[in-house]
């Protein structure tokens, strides 16, 4: 167990090393010469040549590849052309916003997953029709789910907010960043309690393509477990159907959900960007929309370098968490 | 030779001999999914005569701003600039359809010969070429084509290339693992002893028995694919204003939403039942040809 974490562990370094290298190719890919950019449109020749020497760039390219991930590892990841601030900064200030709309995703991505998994897995009146509804919000782009959640709840019933991450102009600030924990932590709870309100209408727009596709998968393996041997054992003990499903099928179909969950996690980023931008939640989402029209390629990369971590850091815990649910994983 | 090597069956044509009658297919499938076929067929219909069926030119006013609906002649209404929108979202959908094909057919043949060479000649080669491949797996491939297409510069082929960039990928991995079944069964090995070099075995012993499963994959992803172009162009990377796309006549339009409600929503509907249609159909073709 303890070697697979390692080796896991060990692979996911090689990943964001391959991560840093293909953003670093982009990045010269993208003729902008970030010693102009630094320096301002109107920075003299001289000014550029000696700033670039000064930045590194006149490097040989390995050179450069390296100076740009020792760079990153001090949170170096330049200058924004749009805001002039450096794009951790601005990163920094954009990120709690969507680690709160990710998270909060990502669970009831999981939750309505085994929601749907085991509802579509039993057979009862109306399966057709429901496996018709899920397979409809899997075929919703987010943006229409964004709309008609906005237009429905939002507009004509007035049941959620549609825009922002709060209605209060003087929510407290820090020491997260996260409307509803800073809430709690001052003790605000209306504060709270209204981020938790601005939160579900974007978490469940986020969450719903997701949870259909995990939902689909734990559906399927499901159906596999309940046909095996040991399940047709617990059966033959006299156990009960529900018994029979909830503790001798479940776990052993949960290992191969939580894998299509990890792989989710990349679609879900990108319709986080989509949702931030609908909903103008002040994520790194929204910074890389405005970002996308100025052609700002260092906060671009930044926003890009941070989501790529995030995936792949998730990516690393479900395996583990995978192989903690089924030992057998972690025996390959 | 060529004598012994007739006795030996080629790979199994699970799946290919079934593809032709189309008949069969949508025989065996669901309700749903033959709605998915019939709807499909519809949506491709009226993408490629889009320049016929569209009552106006998508790209010149044709009336006043912002009429709604079933109103003046405007069968989904018009923009904040005139434009008709149904003869908009008709050429849209021409773009979204055809972006989504060219990625998973670029997809099958990248990852595909990838796979190929990989299962075929094993050893070092394999190591590598799937190292490699689990590398790009391993990225969350939507976000880095929005970094891709940034650094081009945004443009409707520049899309299509970043995301045929990062598809591929899943494509090598499902057709390395069905040579690497192939090759480990008889005929195989009988096409080896009769002297059947590696081209041979790859083109006539091996790909036609991986073609259905690489098929119905592809079929699948299309669905998906449609979403994620439309999500970048949503993102305003694709080809600029005002050419007729979806994701970006949805996002031009979000503005309105409150009042003109049918601006954004409505090509966002048409991506949805372009993404339902395909995923339908992708089902069905998966019913029909993986169980025997």
């Amino acid at each position: 167990m303890i070697k697979f974490v390692v080796k896991r562990l060990l692979s996911m370094v090689v990943i964001l090393l391959m991560l840093t290298a293909i953003v670093f190719l982009l990045q010269k890919l993208s003729h902008i010469n970030p010693a102009h950019a630094y320096l301002g449109a109107n920075a003299s020749q001289a000014a550029v040549n000696r700033e670039t020497h000064i930045l590194g760039y006149d490097r040989p390219f390995i050179a450069q590849y390296f100076h740009y991930v020792s760079g990153l590892l001090r949170g170096n990841l330049e200058v924004s052309l749009r805001t002039r601030h450096p794009v951790s900064t601005d990163i920094v200030a954009f990120l709690p916003a969507t680690v709160e709309l990710a998270v909060s995703g990502l669970f009831l991505a999981m939750v309505l997953g085994a929601v749907f998994g085991l509802i579509s897995a039993a057979r009862f009146r109306g399966a057709g029709a429901f496996r018709m509804l899920l397979m409809s919000f899997a075929s919703a782009p987010v943006f229409l789910l964004s709309l008609l959640g906005i237009l429905v709840l939002s507009g004509n019933l007035h049941w959620l907010p549609g825009t922002g991450d709060t209605s209060y102009t003087n929510a407290p600030t820090g020491p997260t960043g996260i409307i509803v924990i800073d809430g709690l932590v001052h003790g605000q709870f209306a504060v709270a309690w209204d981020g938790v309100w601005h939160l579900i209408l974007p978490a469940l727009v986020v969450a719903l393509g997701p949870a259909v596709s995990i939902g689909r998968v734990l559906r399927g393996s499901l159906e596999a477990s309940m046909l095996s041997d040991f399940a047709r054992t617990a059966r033959a003990k006299g156990l009960k159907e529900r018994t029979v499903v909830l503790h001798h099928a479940l776990r052993n179909s949960v290992s191969a959900a939580l894998s299509m969950t990890g792989l989710q996690v990349g679609l879900m980023f990108a319709g986080v960007v989509v949702v931030e931008t609908i909903f103008a939640w002040p994520g790194i989402g929204l910074y890389v929309d405005q970002s996308i029209p100025q052609a700002d390629f260092p906060a671009i990369a930044g926003v890009t370098l941070v989501l790529g971590v995030g995936y792949v850091i998730i990516n690393a815990i479900v395996d583990i968490l995978q192989a903690v649910v089924d030992p057998r994983v972690a025996l390959v | 030779m060529a004598v012994a090597e007739a006795f030996i069956p080629s790979a199994p044509r699970r799946g290919t001999a079934r593809i032709g009658g189309a008949r069969r297919i949508v025989g065996r499938a669901s309700i749903a999914e033959r709605v998915g076929f019939a709807l499909l067929a519809v949506l491709v219909l009226a993408a490629i005569f889009a320049p016929l069926i569209a009552p106006y030119n998508p790209i010149t006013p044709s009336g006043l701003p912002f009429t709604s609906p079933l109103h003046g002649g405007h069968l989904m209404g018009t923009d904040e600039v005139g434009f008709d929108i149904f003869s908009r979202v008709l050429y849209g959908l021409r773009t979204s359809l055809v972006g989504a094909v060219l990625v998973v057919t670029s997809g099958v043949i990248i990852g595909g010969l990838i796979g190929l060479v990989a299962g075929v000649a094993g050893g070092w080669v394999d190591t590598v070429l799937m190292r490699f491949t689990d590398l790009f797996l391993a990225l969350p491939g939507p976000v880095l084509a929005i970094a891709f297409v940034a650094a081009l510069g945004p443009s409707g082929f520049h899309t299509l290339l970043a995301v045929a960039i990062v598809w591929w990928p899943f494509y090598a991995r499902i057709m390395r693992g069905e040579i690497r079944a192939l090759a480990a069964r008889p005929h195989l090995e009988a096409a080896t002893l009769a002297g059947a070099g590696p081209f041979r075995r790859a083109f006539r012993h091996l790909l036609p028995g991986a073609t259905s499963a690489i098929v119905v994959t592809a079929s699948l992803d299309v669905g998906n694919l449609v979403l994620t172009l439309a999500g970048l162009s949503f993102l305003g990377l694709g080809a600029p204003a005002p050419a007729p796309e979806l994701g970006a006549m949805a996002a031009r339009g979000l503005q309105y939403l409150l009042q003109e409600w049918w601006v954004p929503v409505m090509p966002a509907i048409v991506v949805f039942l372009l993404t339902l249609a395909s995923n339908l159909s992708g089902d069905g073709l998966n019913a029909t040809m993986s169980d025997s």
